[in-house]
């Protein structure tokens, strides 16, 4: 029994001597032959799978207790980068020495386990060796301390600058004494040395199998992180060079190589062999890839609003914005970033409306190029369209620039092009090859193809969604450009007007072509005149000419007086005449106010030689009979009302010619005065000056709708004579109802209430208690 | 002083004188043109009947066509041009 017993004591020691792990120390002299002979004797007691499980369990205490705690204990937290390094690395060279120092229990561990026969995994293992790995791991991360990241940042941070700068290396050999890589003096440089110890341990972590659990987080956020610093130093400020191939490559060749050299422990080709390798590695790159574009994106839709102002220009920044835009999800991002850029910066009274239509045209290029299916476009121009309604001068803005020439107006340009484009419309319809379904993002109640057709200008147009108002507009421009100029180039407003009306229809600008035809006229019937024998005589003081209009196809005229001198009325008449025999059974109402006139105006020494209003010259050809006129004898001889007198005369009282003596009472500046001012020196001096007046002659819009709504004032009256009294609401229904064929009858309630109440105002109407009346007469 | 007018530019808007405003036929002002035409005056002119009334000569011209007497449109008198 003792003797059993004493063997058995034989038996344990012998075991512990070869397992020294059960005493929870690793060193042994046990070499391979004694061991031969303890599994022999263990195998022989039969126990070797409880012996197996019993070391086991030491081991996992084993590394619970010194090898997990004395690698965390070098985690300390640290700024400086370069101790981070050291101590990251000692950290994982001791692992990997305790590692190391179980691999004779290893190879025993395994014989012992084969003779086990019960082909119980070992920590889910299969054999021993990644068994005890996997312990190892487990152990490790389960004391996991809160900054172990801190640590490892420091660790690639350092390497990764290292490797960056050898890539460029060739560019900046400048005369830093700093080597950029290391930050240290170029005679201390310890590139190589970081190199060599980075290797080495990632090849440890490989082999511990702890890389990617480790360090794959910190990892990705470091290379995140330079991506975005890559990406920021790269792209601000130029939108004219497409980065993304070039950002690829980067990608690719600098920071995947660094990858898979860590990965690989030191070659910059993955072994053909390791499929785990080659997967993890591509697996990594997709996701920088996509974090790539992410970031690309996110900078690039922070700048939009600038890429959009200069897009001709940054067509390639879109183009990586497309391309990026499916790649990422970013859409919605897009649409709610620009818009707010929009609102900020376009949408306040600061700005000119020339300025915002500029801003919008480019908008629309832009993002019709960034998303042809308009979507984008409609979703983040609408606060634009409708802060343009709200713009009085909107509509006066994209006519002026529509017909104006030269650089600037993109819109001139927009509407030849538009003509030259109209014949290729047809064939794009039936691409079904290349049908792409609308983005998610799309209103359904909209027509796909609606959105896709439209234009520049029609977008422009539709801000007010008629196009009405847009050739009414441009019918007032023309006319006042028309009257204006004295001398008209008929031919470039006759090309605008057919590029307008491959546009607009032909129907809607009809009435500009009369007005251009009355112009053309005028020259001809102007050059018949002249030769007739009566009117010749008169004409040899002056020539006379006439533009003649059609009155019906010209836009209503302002309505002012102005009695014309006596021997410029001669003149009109014998011109009417003239034009009566000319044309039977027409005449002519003259409009004295309209026009220009060229006069010559001697001074004593002085000559100038100016263009005038009407009105200008009558004023000054009276002054010429009497140099003295008080306010109320010009407003006799003129019947012209007193107001517009007085602003208007300042003219001449700027050119120096006429001062106001006393309140209302002018005088003419005559010679010897007239050498005091400043510009009296003795030479003739030939002044061209031009009319300083540029408002229009046409009734405003407002005017003229108060006249299309004066239709509906016959209807009023007679209504409140049959009804007595009515509220707004019953005459605005009953308009409705007996007024329609009446031509702008669209009448809304607010514009029938603006009506009666400027009716109010002048005591045609009378309000009480809501109800409109007839004064009593 | 002394002004002199070198050129005077006058504007002026012609009318038919006629002895009312619009066109019986067509109701659109004499000034205007009538539906078929697009521009007015020497192209769309007005022609007087011996009755005195007068109408776009496009307009009474389609509507003398169409009636099996030639008869003004306005006072039931036969039609004839006035060349006055």
């Amino acid at each position: 029994m003792a003797s059993k017993r004493e063997e058995l004591e034989i038996y344990w020691n012998k075991i512990n001597y070869a397992y020294p792990i059960l005493n929870d120390t690793l060193f042994t002299d046990c070499s391979d032959a004694e061991y031969e002979d303890i599994q022999q004797i263990i195998v022989g007691l039969g126990v070797q799978i409880k012996i197996r499980d019993l070391i086991l369990v030491h081991t996992e205490k084993y590394f619970r207790q010194h090898v997990a705690s004395s690698f965390w204990s070098k985690f300390i937290k640290t700024d400086e980068e370069v101790k981070g390094f050291q101590l990251f690395k000692s950290a994982v060279n001791d692992l990997y020495e305790a590692m190391a120092s179980f691999s004779p229990m290893i190879t025993r561990l395994t014989i012992l386990n084969n003779s086990c026969c019960d082909n119980k995994p070992i920590y889910g293992e299969r054999d021993v060796m990644s068994g005890i790995k996997q312990l190892l791991r487990a152990t490790l991360l389960s004391q996991l301390p809160l900054d172990f990241q801190v640590i490892i940042n420091h660790f690639y941070k350092v390497s990764f600058n290292v490797f960056d700068n050898a890539e460029y290396e060739n560019s900046d050999m400048g005369e830093d004494v700093m080597c950029s890589g290391c930050w240290n003096e170029y005679s201390d440089c310890n590139c190589s040395y970081i190199v060599k110890v980075f290797h080495d341990t990632n090849r440890k972590l490989v082999e511990l199998t702890l890389l990617e659990r480790l360090t794959g987080q910190v990892l990705t956020n470091f290379i995140q992180q330079r991506i975005e610093l890559h990406i920021q130093k790269l792209c601000t400020g130029t939108f004219d060079v497409s980065h993304i191939s070039f950002l690829e490559n980067w990608l690719d060749t600098t920071v995947m190589s660094w990858l898979t050299r860590i990965y690989c422990a030191g070659s910059s080709k993955p072994h053909r062999v390791d499929k785990d390798i080659q997967n993890a590695v591509s697996k990594f790159k997709q996701k920088l890839s996509y974090s790539l574009y992410h970031i690309y994106t996110k900078l690039r839709i922070d700048q939009l609003f600038n890429i959009i102002i200069v897009y001709p220009d940054s067509q390639p920044a879109v183009d990586d914005i497309k391309l990026c835009l499916d790649k990422t999800d970013l859409r919605a991002t897009l649409c709610k970033k620009l818009q707010n850029a929009l609102e900020t910066r376009l949408l306040h009274p600061g700005v000119n409306t020339p300025d915002i239509l500029t801003a919008y045209i480019s908008a629309i290029r832009a993002l019709r190029h960034l998303d042809p299916s308009g979507v984008i476009l409609e979703t983040v121009t609408k606060p634009v369209r409708n802060y343009l309604r709200n713009r009085e001068d909107t509509v006066r803005s994209v006519v002026s620039s529509l017909t104006e020439e030269g650089a600037g107006s993109e819109l001139a340009e927009e509407l030849a092009k538009f003509a030259a484009e109209t014949d290729d419309e047809l064939e794009k319809e039936e691409d079904w090859d290349n049908w792409m379904p609308d983005p998610k993002d799309a209103d359904p109640k909209v027509n796909g193809n609606d959105r896709k057709a439209n234009d520049i200008i029609s977008m422009l147009v539709n801000v007010y969604g008629s196009k009405e108002l847009f050739v009414n507009e441009y019918r007032t421009l023309l006319a006042d450009r028309l009257l204006a100029q004295s001398v008209i180039n008929t031919e470039k407003e006759i090309r605008y007007l057919e590029l307008l009306k491959l546009r607009f229809g032909e129907s809607q600008l009809h009435f500009c072509e009369v007005m251009l035809k009355d112009v053309s006229d005028s020259k001809r019937i102007n050059a018949l005149i002249q030769q007739d024998k009566n009117f010749e005589s008169l004409n040899n003081k002056f020539s006379s000419n006439a533009m003649i209009l059609s009155a019906q196809f010209w836009p209503p005229f302002k309505d002012e007086s102005l009695e014309l001198p006596d021997e410029i009325k001669q003149h009109f008449e014998a011109y009417t005449k003239s034009y009566e025999a000319l044309k039977g059974n027409r005449t002519l109402n003259w409009k004295p106010h309209l026009g220009n006139v060229n006069i010559e105006i001697e001074i004593g020494e002085k000559k100038l030689d100016l263009t005038v209003s009407p009105f200008n010259a009558t004023l000054i050809m009276h002054f010429q009979t009497k140099p003295e006129w008080s306010l109320e004898e010009l407003h006799q001889i003129m019947k012209v009302p007193l107001i517009i007198l007085r602003r208007k005369i300042t003219y001449w009282q700027s050119l120096g010619i006429i001062s106001e003596k006393s309140t209302d009472n002018y005088v003419l500046v005559e010679g010897s005065d007239g050498n005091k001012s400043s510009c009296s020196t003795n030479q003739v001096q030939e002044m061209i000056c031009e009319d300083e007046e540029s408002e229009s002659v046409m009734a405003s819009a407002h005017d003229q709708r108060e006249g299309e709504l004066q239709v509906f004032w016959s209807y009023i009256v007679g209504m409140l004579t049959n009804l007595d009294s009515l509220p707004l609401e019953r005459i605005h229904q009953m308009l409705k109802m007996f007024a329609s064929q009446a031509p702008g009858t669209e009448c809304s309630l607010q514009e029938l209430r603006q009506f009666l109440d400027t009716k109010v105002r002048t005591h045609q109407l009378v309000l009480q208690a809501g109800m409109y009346k007839l004064p009593k007469t | 002083m002394k002004v002199t007018v070198k050129s005077w530019t006058g504007v002026a808007t012609w009318r038919w004188i006629a002895n009312d405003d619009n066109c019986g036929i067509c109701r659109m002002p004499f000034d205007s043109c009538c539906p078929d035409c697009k521009l007015p005056g020497d192209d769309c002119p007005l022609v007087w009947g011996a009755c005195s009334h007068c109408f776009h000569i496009h307009c009474i011209v389609k509507w003398l066509h169409s009636q099996p007497q030639q008869q003004c449109p306005m006072c039931r008198q036969d039609w004839k041009f006035n060349n006055k």
